[in-house]
Parts: C-alpha cells; structure tokens; sequence
C-alpha cells in the first residue's frame, strides 16, 4: 500500500517537473535572438561592429519626397516618423540593413519600404571603417506607438547572436506632429534636404 | 517480476498502443473523406484567419490598374478590394496566397496588392495600422474577364514552438471561407 | 538466474550506459561542428609579407603589386586608394577555381572592403586603371598570361600603414599581404 502512494507519489512529482521545464524553456527565437545594446536618443550608441547616434526626429502626416524632378505625397493612415542619424562602421566595412520601431506595446513596427530608393536611407550605402555617414529612417507608425518606444537596428535581421542597438526614443511627443515633411536629394556627404512645414 | 506479469504488461500496453493508432489513423481517413466545407461569407463581412482580419469588398475588371496608369500595351486587370488588419506583433506583407481565385485560373500570375488611399504597391502592413488595398490580377488576354469571382481566403496559425526548431512563427492553414463576387465589368468603368 | 543475480547485471549495465553518456556526448557535439571547425582551419591565417614591385609564388601564379594610389576622395576627411596588381599564370587549373578575396588593412586591424564601381577620382587620374577588371576572373587562361587588376577602397585621411591583402579559396589559410 506505502509502496502504491510513494509511486504514485513519484509519477506524479515527475510529471510536475516535466511540466515546469517544458513552460520555462526558453523558445529557440529567444534563445538565438540578437543581443541588445543599449543606448538613449541623442547619444552614440557603440556596438562591436558599429556605432550609430539618433540626431533628429520628425513627425509629419504626409511626406513630399521628389526624385528625378518629380515630388511625390506618400500618404500614411499613421504617422511618418523620419529619422536623421549617423552611423560608421568600427573595424570591417559592413551595411546596416534592419531596423525597426519597437513601440510601448511590444509591436515591432518594420522600416517603410515606400521610398527604400531615396539616396541616405538605410541599407543603400555601404559603412567604411572609420567614416561615419548620415542615414535616414522612415517608419509609419500608430500614433499611440510614437512616444515611449525603442529604436532597434542591426546589421541584418536574421543573424543569430550578433549585436542590436536598443535606442531609447525618450523625445518623441505626439504634440510635434507636423502636417508635411519634405525630403529632396542633397549632395554626395549630405545625401537628402529635409524641410518640415 | 515473474515472466507471466512481463508478458501481461507488454500485452496491454501492445493492444493500447495498436488501438490508439487504430483510432488517429480512422480519425484522419475520415477527415479525408468528409472535408470540411468552407464556410461562405458575404461581401463585406470580416474574417477572422488568424494573422489577419480580411474583409473583401467588391471586384471590378478594367483597363486601368489601381496606379490610374494605363499600360502602354492594353491589358485587363481584374481587381478585388479588400480591407486587413494585421493581428500578429510585427508588420507583415499581405501575402499573395491570402486571397486566391476558386476554381484556379491556369497561368494566373501574382496578383499586386495596391493601397487604395494613394495608389501605391501596398509594403509591410503594421498592427494596429488596418488599410484598405486592392489586390490586381492581370488576367490571361486569351480569356474574358470573370462576370463573378469566387475567392478563397487563406489563413494562418500562430504556433509558439514549431515542430522543427521549437522556434515561434505563423504557418499556413487551410482557406478558412469563401466570398462570391460579382465584377462589375470595364464598361461601367470607363461610363464613370 | 536468482534474482539478485539478474538485478546486479541490470545495475551494471545502468551505470555503464551512464558512464557512456560522458563520452558519447562530446563526441556528438564534435561531430556536429565539425564542419564548422574545418571552416575556421581555412579562414585567413598565415599571411605572406610582399614588398612592394616584388614577385611571389601563390596559387598558380606570380603576383606582384604594382601601384598603391592615394587619391582625393569624394567625401571629406576621405582618401581613395587604389590597388593595381597582376599575376603571371603558372598553372591556370590551379587559378581557375578559385574565389578571390581582396581587403585593405592598417595597424589597428581595421579592414576595407573594396568598392564595387570606381570613383570619379579614379577615373580623372588614372582611366587605365579604372578598366582593370576586379580580382577573380581566372578563365580560360594559358601559362604566360598576365591578369592586371585592380581595386579603389574608401578610407579616412588619417588611415595610416594600409596594406592589401588578397586571399584566394584554393589557398587558404595562407594569404598575400602587399606592404
């Protein structure tokens, strides 16, 4: 009978302990996930492979951006958030190709691919060890998601382990929404204008 | 342990495992044999396919993709506006396999999915951020445009540890409904 | 078989299969990486030091530098430096299978990529050298042949004691550093 209970006892102790490992595993995702950095708007956040600093934010509701002669309205049903900031590359040349706006609720909110062609913006230049350059963001955004959020940029997004810069964007007030932002083409070390109305 | 109670207990535990098999493999035939019928929706009505919340509107065929730019060479696209609202925690891209054209069209490409509001190939569409978009399908010259279109909407589920990796992601699934259409035709188009 | 009997035997099998774990385990894992580590063995490691203008033996052929430019770069605070080197063709089945890899690097480990196109720099002050093809074109070629090549890097002014490397896959882990 003692024997009975101290068995069942057993089966029913392991089970629990099965159970407890199987919920606190980390999930694979989690587990090769990248590695942040962190860092605050306004001040140069260094990684191992490369550093980069927010400089401005803007807010608008419409973006004018004109190529080739032609300017273009890019609508959005959020907000444009555009982002100038300056980034080099610490020891081997390498390109930035990911980021993404973490808003306070957790969504990860991907970079606009409506105007990837526009010359600063992220991804469309190489960093040279040494050279920091001006790069541009842009991203649509809910306007609940604006103030409160974080910055999250990598050298690409798939990489198992390597560094992320977690900038904190402590300077994002939703009142600083502007009606239009326009981007034009600059020259070969400033590569876009940017004029708010 | 004697040898009789060995013998009993992989007896038991022979006739359990065989019956359990017996019974997923008449579960899964008779799934196959009774498919679940898709349910149908009217236009206008919201489902729910897991990572999104479609909602088709109307269909139209005409010469002008939704750009308002008309290809050099004529073409006719046949176009079904619809709304979504991304469910999942990170901006995704409307899929091409969200909506698909019942029975299959052979040699049907792609459809472009296009935001409404400005006309533009529609990118990552965000949480919290639901558009309206038209879905274009440029439709094989050699046959006449549709008078009704019959689409089934895929879906996906959220599985938190996959099967191969334990990794969390979202997987297709079969169409969970079905929408019947009618496209109101080219000439309707132009009259307007 | 009295019971006693078949328990030990029961126990000592237990606590060999135990026992085993703790080599089969490394074992596995070494394995696994196995492939991992063979790619390290070929990563970039003994370095053949080249005076400049002077020929050496790598790969199936003699290289040799023949130009390290500094031109204005296009940015400031930039310079362009642009490589121009050749190889003389020994044994061109060992050249031909080959990806080549070339990098600037300085004292502080710091390593340039080369550019994809070159820049008008180059192109104003040296045309020839801007229609040298990059390194890795090893086709069809008989002994005797020469390949001229070359490569414009974008540095900061103030890079110092650059040198290039150029790294073949046939060859690794020995590369040429041009001084």
């Amino acid at each position: 009978m003692i024997g009975a209970i101290k068995g069942l006892a057993g089966v029913l102790l392991a089970a629990a302990m099965l159970y407890g490992m199987q919920r606190t595993t980390p999930l694979y995702s989690d587990i090769i996930s990248p590695v942040p950095v962190a860092g605050r708007q306004g001040e140069r956040v260094d990684t191992s492979a490369f550093a980069i600093g927010v400089a401005d934010v803007h807010l608008a509701r419409e973006v004018m951006a004109s190529s080739f002669g032609r300017t273009r309205t890019y609508t959005t049903s959020g907000v444009w958030v555009i982002i100038e900031a300056a980034a080099a590359a610490k020891q081997e040349s390498l390109s930035l190709t990911s980021a993404k706006w973490l808003g306070p609720n957790g969504v990860r909110h991907a970079l606009s691919q409506r105007f990837s062609a526009m010359s600063g913006m992220l991804g469309s230049e190489r960093l040279e060890p040494g050279i920091p350059r001006p790069m541009l963001m842009a991203f649509e955004v809910p306007e609940s998601q604006l103030s409160g959020a974080t910055l999250l940029i990598a050298r690409s997004a798939l990489t198992p382990l390597a560094e992320e810069a977690w900038i904190e964007m402590t300077d994002v007030r939703a009142q600083d929404i502007r009606p239009a932002v326009t981007l034009g083409r600059g020259n070969r070390s400033q590569p876009w204008t940017l004029e708010a109305e | 342990m004697t040898v009789r109670q060995r013998l009993l207990a992989i007896l038991i535990t022979g006739i359990g495992g065989t019956a359990a098999a017996a019974a997923s493999f008449a579960m899964a035939v008779y799934d196959a044999a009774n498919p679940e019928g898709v349910a149908l929706v009217a236009a206008g009505e919201p489902v729910d396919t897991g990572r999104w919340i479609v909602t088709v509107r109307k269909a139209r065929a005409g010469p002008t993709p939704p750009t308002g730019i008309e290809p050099l060479e004529p073409k006719t696209f046949v176009m079904v506006e619809f709304d979504a609202d991304n469910r999942s925690a990170e901006t995704s891209n409307v899929l091409t396999r969200l909506l698909a054209i019942d029975p299959p069209v052979p040699n049907l490409p792609d459809p472009i999915v296009y935001l409404t509001r400005d006309g533009w190939v529609a990118g990552g569409i965000s949480p919290g951020m639901p558009e309206r978009m038209i879905a274009a399908w440029e439709w094989p010259p050699a046959l006449p445009p549709p008078r009704t279109l019959r689409l089934l909407i895929g879906s996906q589920i959220y599985k938190r540890r996959d099967n191969l990796y334990g990794a969390s992601g979202w997987f297709d699934r079969d169409p969970v409904a079905a929408v019947e259409l009618s496209v109101s035709p080219a000439a309707a188009e132009m009259a307007q | 078989m009295t019971a006693t009997a078949a328990n030990t035997g029961e126990r000592r099998r237990y606590w060999f299969s135990i026992a085993a774990l703790a080599v089969v385990l490394p074992a596995a894992i070494l394995v696994h990486t196995g492939d991992t580590i063979r790619e390290r063995l070929r990563d970039m490691r003994n370095p053949i030091a080249v005076e400049s203008g002077t020929l050496q033996r790598y790969a199936g052929a003699d290289w040799r530098l023949t130009g390290l430019a500094r031109l204005p770069g296009s940015l400031p605070d930039t310079t362009v430096v642009l490589a121009e080197f050749e190889a003389t063709v020994d044994d061109p089945k060992q050249l031909a299978e080959n990806r080549c890899q070339v990098a600037l690097t300085d004292d502080w480990g710091r390593r340039w990529e080369p550019a994809f196109l070159p820049g008008s720099a180059v192109r104003k002050a040296k045309p020839a050298a801007a229609d040298k093809p990059h390194c890795g074109l090893f086709e069809e070629l008989s002994p005797g042949d020469t390949v001229m090549m070359a490569e414009s890097f974008v540095v900061p002014e103030d890079a110092e004691s650059l040198a290039l490397s150029v790294s073949l896959s046939g060859a690794l882990p020995a590369y040429l550093l041009f001084r």
